[in-house]
């Protein structure tokens, strides 16, 4: 012990709670004090007789029923003055009906209210500073892709993807895209210095953008409710996050190491307000972040320069949003730039890989199905993406939001397990990104009519059973089963975090909750409803599993089936890009369209030299 | 805008139990407390009637994205 021992009394000034009480004496014992501890339902006379007559060194008492509080604790002060104690002694009072503000009014030499622990407890006896243990601030930043080797399970199925893999390769060897000519023109950019060649080659950029992107370049302007930020703000912003170092002591999320990594997701339009959600997030626990871009931004070729802030939901990506962005995260936070849908997807990959992003998304059958973009063009511009996310080390996620189209699971696994196949042979670390969402399909096939634990273990299981590979459930997980209500929206979440910590997931996607309010700007404090929610989940579950019913066997085993007989289709149609536009892998009688964005823009690759 | 609501980072939720007959009723009334409250900005989050009344959930936005946000030019944050 490297403290004096401490002869401390203990008594509970209440009829009948002591707990608390009970605790902090098993502590104090541990840590080889001294103590004895009265009944519940003394008066003051009596503890103070107590202390008097065992010589202690030091009094806590406890309350836990509020009514009359001020007037008892009062008394007993007044008592322990009167018999001479208060001088020689220390006294703590805590309990549910203590407030340090009650106890320093009172004349108490401290007060612990709701929630302290008994190290504080312990700390004050021994009369030293209470120094919160803060496992947030030895957060590590983690690696989802490390335990997995990517071999798989199911040969039929590896198969059939690396025949459509090759194809693809094969498909999009001699072709390329304004996408990736840009993002080809914009690496030369960030690494050269001279001014002249700066210049000629913003031209030629420019040349490959779409007029409201070219305004920029040519004329300096900027779309409606879009605005760069200014010299005074960006100042205000580093006096901030420097002062914010110092405060940040983040919470911790997981209570047991198989919790898995919780990403919230941010896009206010405004990257300082960006920065603002994720530093409250981080604060509260979150340990990854993902930028949402606005959907305008994926239809148009091309991206702006320059801190650009606009009114609209999703922040708008360049070089520059994206480098404050990263510096102010935490260095144990993960960061996740999405370039899965869209006409930017290769220059996306390249300036998250170049700013220092950790994790980026691409997905060709949902992109080009549900996300509106060509599906030729983002074959093509995807196996560029991949190329780049392999280069710089980035896994990248590769989400099923077909689904929420309409699209069978299978089938979007399907699509899913395609580009992790394509991303494997290209060197890249692909992440597995199922739904956890109440989607249409299971609306009216009815599978989670009882309940939204089998259907979402199911489809957790067909890809465990299909290839060794990491899984991270989005997103956000509980999609479609939130409402407007916090507490609704927040147990929803956790609900479903809690599930997928069970199953053993990798990472999650949690929403705020806000999800499913669609009125204006997500804010700040519902943000910290869900975090709350989830950590409280991991709390009450622990180690305890949810066990789903014999149905998720069931429906596991034939999400395996449609996604052999899913990929045994494209093969036979013996072109993925053909595949996509037929329908094969998500058709318009379920939701899902060939989207429009960028066709007909696939060159030869001679066509830009 | 007074000294304390430039603190807020975006947004003020007030969460509270209106008497009412039904939610057409609880959405003006939500409407109504905030502009008394002094929000020029606000919004139902959520409502739902049942029995003597109306759960809400009203929101005032103090900044939106790409306002100028006061907190973040305060020396003392």
């Amino acid at each position: 012990m490297g403290f004096q021992k401490k002869k401390v009394l203990l008594a509970p000034l209440d009829p009948v709670h002591d707990i608390g009480l009970k605790m902090i004496k098993r502590g104090l014992d541990q840590a080889g004090h001294e103590t004895i501890l009265l009944p519940p339902d003394y008066s003051p006379e009596e503890i103070i007789k107590a202390a008097m007559d065992h010589n202690v060194d030091v009094i806590l008492i406890s309350r836990t029923l509020g009514y009359r509080v001020a007037e008892i604790l009062g008394s007993f002060i007044d008592l322990a003055e009167a018999s001479g104690l208060r001088e020689k002694v220390k006294i703590g009072i805590g309990g549910m009906a203590i407030r340090p503000e009650l106890a320093a009014e009172l004349g108490f030499d401290a007060g612990f209210g709701p929630g302290t622990t008994v190290e504080e407890a312990v700390a004050f006896v021994e009369g030293r500073e209470y120094v919160k243990e803060s496992k947030g601030k030895n957060k590590i930043k983690k690696d989802m892709t490390e335990k997995y080797d990517y071999t798989f399970k199911n040969k039929t199925i590896e198969k059939l993807l690396s025949t459509i893999a090759d194809g693809i390769i094969e498909y999009v060897k001699d072709k390329t895209t304004p996408g990736i000519e840009r993002a080809k023109i914009r690496e030369k950019m960030l690494e050269i210095n001279d001014e002249a060649e700066l210049l000629q080659l913003k031209k030629e950029y420019a040349n490959l953008c779409d007029d409201i992107v070219k305004a920029y370049y040519t004329k300096g302007t900027l779309k409606e409710k879009t605005r760069q930020l200014s010299r005074e703000e960006l100042e205000a912003l580093t006096t901030y996050l420097e002062r914010l170092k110092n405060k940040m002591n983040p919470e911790y999320l997981q209570y047991t190491e198989t919790n898995p990594i919780v990403f919230i997701q941010y896009g206010t339009g405004c990257p300082f307000m960006d920065i603002a959600h994720i530093k409250t997030c981080e604060a509260w626990g979150a340990d990854g972040v993902v930028h949402f871009d606005p959907s305008w931004g994926a239809r148009t070729e091309g991206f702006y320069e320059g801190y650009i802030t606009h009114e609209e939901d999703g922040s708008i990506i360049t070089y520059e949003n994206l480098k404050i962005i990263k510096e102010a995260l935490m260095p144990s936070s993960l960061w996740q730039v999405r370039a899965h849908r869209g006409l930017n997807t290769p220059e996306t990959v390249l300036l998250a890989g170049k700013v220092g992003a950790d994790l980026t998304k691409i997905n060709i059958a949902y992109g080009s199905l549900g996300g509106g973009t060509d599906p030729e063009r983002l074959t093509v511009d995807a196996v560029a993406a991949i190329k780049y996310a392999a280069r710089f080390g980035m896994p990248f996620d590769v989400v099923t939001n077909e689904e929420l189209c309409g699209v069978p699971a299978y089938k979007a696994f399907a699509g899913m397990l395609i580009v992790t196949m394509l991303g494997l042979k290209l060197g890249a670390r692909p992440i597995l990104q199922p739904l956890f969402c109440y989607s249409p399909e299971v609306m009216i096939g009815g599978q989670m009519s009882d309940n939204y634990v089998d259907f979402n273990a199911a489809k957790v299981m067909a890809l465990r059973s299909i290839l060794n590979a990491p899984i991270w459930c989005g997103a956000p997980i509980g999609f479609l089963t939130q409402t407007e209500d916090r507490v609704q929206s927040s147990l929803s979440t956790a609900l479903h975090a809690s599930l997928a910590s069970s199953l053993g997931v990798d990472g999650i996607s949690i929403a705020s909750a806000d999800e499913a309010y669609s009125g204006g700007p997500i804010s700040a404090a519902a943000r910290i409803d869900t975090l709350r929610a989830t950590q409280a989940a991991f709390r009450f579950f622990g180690h305890t599993q949810i066990v789903p019913t014999k149905n998720s066997e069931v429906w596991a085993s034939q999400i395996v089936e449609g996604i052999e007989k899913t990929l045994e289709a494209v093969v036979k149609n013996g072109n993925f890009v053909d595949a996509l536009y037929k329908g094969l892998l998500g058709s318009r009688e379920e939701g899902a369209y060939p989207g429009r964005a960028g066709r007909g823009t696939v060159k030869a690759y001679t066509f830009w030299g | 805008m007074s000294k304390a609501l430039e603190k807020v980072m975006d947004a003020v939720d007030i969460e509270t139990f209106l008497i009412c007959d039904n939610e057409e009723e609880g959405k003006k009334i939500s409407l109504q407390m905030m502009k008394e409250l002094g929000f020029k900005d606000a919004s139902i989050v959520f409502i739902q009637h049942s029995g003597p009344g109306a759960r809400v959930r009203v929101r005032g936005y103090v900044y939106k994205p790409g306002d100028r946000y006061n907190w973040l030019f305060e020396k003392n944050n």
